[in-house]
């Protein structure tokens, strides 16, 4: 089996047994946190992609995420569109947005791309929180283009909850399982297809690939636009989900959050942001328990993980599984 | 002698007050109820309050915490409801957006087993609660001050059954602003220099709501709006706006953008060359710090609250009760809106033959039912709820009768050194309005 074909099968195994999941969990609210679990996984998988393999050190991801919430947001009140419909509609969007910002920015060098990124995230929010002007006047409320600092609400959702009653959740759960397979699918063949061959050419030598036919900005760019895609696409998702989109998801903290799944998890390996995600889920279910720490656990760890195991815990157990394989082979 | 009883009547009043805690009617009525129910069993009933604990509102979720503090240990001294003592769960909905908001309240549903979810306000698009609310079949009290929840409850009003904002929109604050001003008119406390009015609003949509309501209005109350300018947040240097304003000068300025800090710079800098104008300020210049930063500058503003504690018999009650427990610096006017939700809750969930359980929906109808008939006279006024609109009446806006209606209350700062002094509306008026000094008579 080769290397796609193993990862394959650890996301087979991965997407079964969170399908067996609602089996052994009943309680809705955990249900819920591995709906949450899942979203950020994918968006922190690509960012991975991007950032760890391609070389891309974007800090525009969330304004991709809110690009797909919003354009399904905007289709359900506008027109009415179907969910089904507004998912991969809310990727196309994300992706297109991508390619502009890319074309823009791709040929920078890495903090000058990690603050343009920023500065046209930052911008959006700032336009979409600053719009006064009503398109409509419902019963004395104002109805602003982007929906201004109150955003979107009643999204369209997926039609579980008049057939499933108090059940409805089970359903959203697997269509973002559903989702979920889709997106880390993706990650995996960008990763270990011809793409990822390119990304790790250009990597070990720029000038050498280069001589080879390999155009680094091109490359860079379809890294930006297909992870900005399922990115979109899962932000979609989470709009459906919570039926709601607003300037939020520009939060910085839910930037810090999801960048901190990543370093945490490992960055430029191929399972680490998942892993970081589940972890760091889980470590702020406990810190819920125990007051106003979130943004203190989120900050250190980071700080702990990038001073002890800088390539994250996916790079530890990697080490680990390596020093141990070296070992049973020599005394073999 | 009969200067006594009349004293001794006067005292037992207070006394019944006293009694009574400031829960107003709930409390007595309460413990009437208490009495005469068999307790239907000893289990608490969980009352889950998702509040912005921490971040840009904590300041008021610490007050709407201690709200429900206060409330409940009353309550369960006066035998909780139908004998079921109620124990108070927190989550933190960290002032963010909708998925924190929705992941703390379903935490408290699913979790902690929350049979009705009460909180002050929260930010996000204010739908995600209800939302919550609605997949519990409970009910959920707030006092989000929005319109969007009239739109809300009104668009989808089987799905939304269980969400009540126990205080009016955000629009009221328009409405109730040009009634004021018409009433100030009518009775000859203020004569305007001329009938022009200079709005001044922020980025956030409950200012320029609010905003929008009076430019709407303006003209049906015979004032030509001279002025609208929307600014960016947060502001310091208020030049430009204040030329326009000196070009074109209004007899009212009326600044909805409520970030405290901004409208003490504007208030400073306006007093370097004051216009003929009165000046109201939307929620900003409540807080004391707006009276820290101006000093004597803030003497003669006007603000106004849809909620807020009384200055009458029982709004003293309850906030010398909340300052004694939480300190002098405690805001009752946060903190009342949360203590009189529960008792209002109370008493509905009383009156209904008991509590209902998450996704028990028969009896969680049955107490929307109550508290959907409920005339609760809390320390901020009158609950009265609007069936259609499932939000508060605003007395004087939408009903003329201030028993049952929750008085839109302005306050004037007359002493920076002391909290502004309710000027109307009638009967819950403490002081007249007074022209403030750098206007002309």
């Amino acid at each position: 089996m080769n290397t796609l074909g193993k990862h394959f099968a650890i996301a087979a195994l991965l997407v079964l047994s969170l399908a067996v999941l609602p089996a052994l969990i009943t309680e809705r609210y955990l249900l819920g946190e591995v709906v949450v679990f899942m979203i950020w996984a994918v968006v922190a998988m690509h960012w991975n992609v991007l950032t760890g393999y391609a070389g891309v050190f974007s800090l525009g991801q969330m304004l991709f995420f809110a690009c797909g919430a919003y354009a399904m947001a905007m289709l359900s009140h506008y027109y009415d569109v179907s969910p089904w419909v507004g998912m991969p509609i809310g990727g196309a969007v994300a992706a297109a947005v991508a390619f502009f910002i890319g074309l823009a920015c791709l040929r920078l060098s890495t903090a000058y791309v990690a603050l343009l990124t920023l500065a046209v995230a930052y911008m959006v929010y700032t336009l979409i929180i600053t719009e006064s002007g009503c398109i409509s006047n419902e019963g004395g409320r104002c109805q602003r283009l982007f929906g201004g600092t109150t955003g979107f609400s009643r999204i369209e959702d997926f039609g579980f909850r008049p057939l499933l009653r108090g059940n409805w959740i089970l359903g959203n759960y697997y269509v973002v399982l559903g989702a979920f397979a889709i997106s880390i699918s993706a990650a995996l063949v960008i990763i270990h297809g011809r793409l990822g061959l390119a990304f790790r050419a250009l990597d070990d030598s720029t000038a050498y690939a280069a001589a080879r036919g390999l155009n680094r900005v091109r490359y860079r760019l379809i890294a930006f636009v297909v992870t900005a895609f399922f990115t979109g696409f899962i932000g979609a998702v989470q709009a459906i989900h919570f039926r709601s989109a607003g300037p939020s998801l520009f939060d910085f903290s839910t930037l810090l959050f999801v960048l901190s799944m990543v370093i945490v998890g490992g960055l430029r390996t191929t399972w680490g942001p998942v892993l970081g995600a589940a972890l760091m889920m889980m470590l702020l279910e406990v810190g819920k328990s125990v007051g106003d720490i979130r943004n203190t656990l989120i900050g250190l760890s980071l700080v702990l993980v990038v001073v002890l195991m800088p390539g994250g815990l996916m790079g530890l157990i990697e080490t680990l599984f390596g020093r141990l394989w070296t070992r049973s082979r020599k005394e073999g | 002698m009969k200067t006594k009883q009349s004293r001794n009547s006067v005292l037992s009043r207070r006394g019944f007050l006293r009694s009574a805690a400031a829960g107003g009617s709930g409390a007595a009525m309460l413990a009437g109820m208490n009495s005469q129910a068999a307790a239907q069993s000893s289990d608490p009933v969980v009352v889950g309050a998702p509040l912005p604990l921490t971040g840009a509102a904590a300041a008021d979720g610490i007050e709407f915490r201690r709200g429900l503090e206060m409330a409940a240990d009353e309550i369960n001294a006066m035998g909780g409801i139908l004998g079921r003592p109620i124990q108070l769960a927190f989550g933190d909905t960290e002032s963010q957006g909708d998925d924190v908001i929705s992941s703390a309240g379903r935490r408290l549903v699913d979790r902690e087993n929350a049979a009705v979810l009460i909180s002050g306000y929260n930010f996000g698009s204010n739908s995600a609660l209800p939302q919550v609310a609605a997949d519990a079949m409970i009910p959920y009290l707030h006092a989000d001050t929005v319109i969007a929840h009239e739109a809300l409850v009104q668009s989808e009003p089987e799905t939304f059954w269980g969400s009540w904002m126990y205080d009016p929109s955000e629009a009221m604050y328009g409405i109730g602003y040009l009634d004021f001003l018409r009433n100030l008119e009518e009775s000859g406390q203020f004569t305007p220099p001329n009938r022009k009015i200079a709005i001044i609003t922020g980025p956030i949509a409950y200012s320029i709501n609010i905003a929008e309501a009076i430019r709407d209005r303006a003209a049906d109350y015979g004032y030509e709006v001279s002025l609208y300018e929307t600014v960016q947040a947060p502001i310091s240097e208020w030049g430009p706006t204040l030329a326009k304003i000196r070009a074109d000068e209004p007899g009212m300025i009326a600044m909805t953008h409520l970030f405290t800090q901004d409208q003490a710079q504007f208030m400073l800098q306006f007093m370097e060359n004051p216009t003929n104008s009165l000046i109201y300020m939307q929620y900003g210049a409540s807080l004391a710090a707006f009276r820290e930063i101006t000093g004597d500058a803030s003497e003669g503003v006007l603000y106004a609250t849809v909620i807020g504690a009384l200055q009458d018999e029982i709004g003293m009650i309850f906030a010398e009760g909340y300052k004694e427990r939480f300190g002098e610096t405690a805001s009752p006017n946060a903190g009342g809106q949360t203590y009189s939700a529960l008792y209002a809750y109370a008493m509905a969930a009383s009156l209904a033959g008991g509590v209902g359980e998450p996704y028990e929906e028969m009896q969680n109808r049955a107490i929307v039912e109550r508290l959907q008939g409920l005339i609760f006279r809390s320390p901020m006024g009158t609950i009265r709820f609007n069936p259609q609109t499932q939000s508060a009446y605003s007395y004087p806006s939408q009903t003329d009768d201030p028993s049952l209606g929750l008085p839109h209350i302005f306050s004037q700062i007359k002493d920076s050194a002391q909290d502004g002094v309710i000027i109307a509306p009638s009967p819950y008026d403490k002081a007249p309005f007074e022209l403030p000094r750098w206007m002309k008579a």
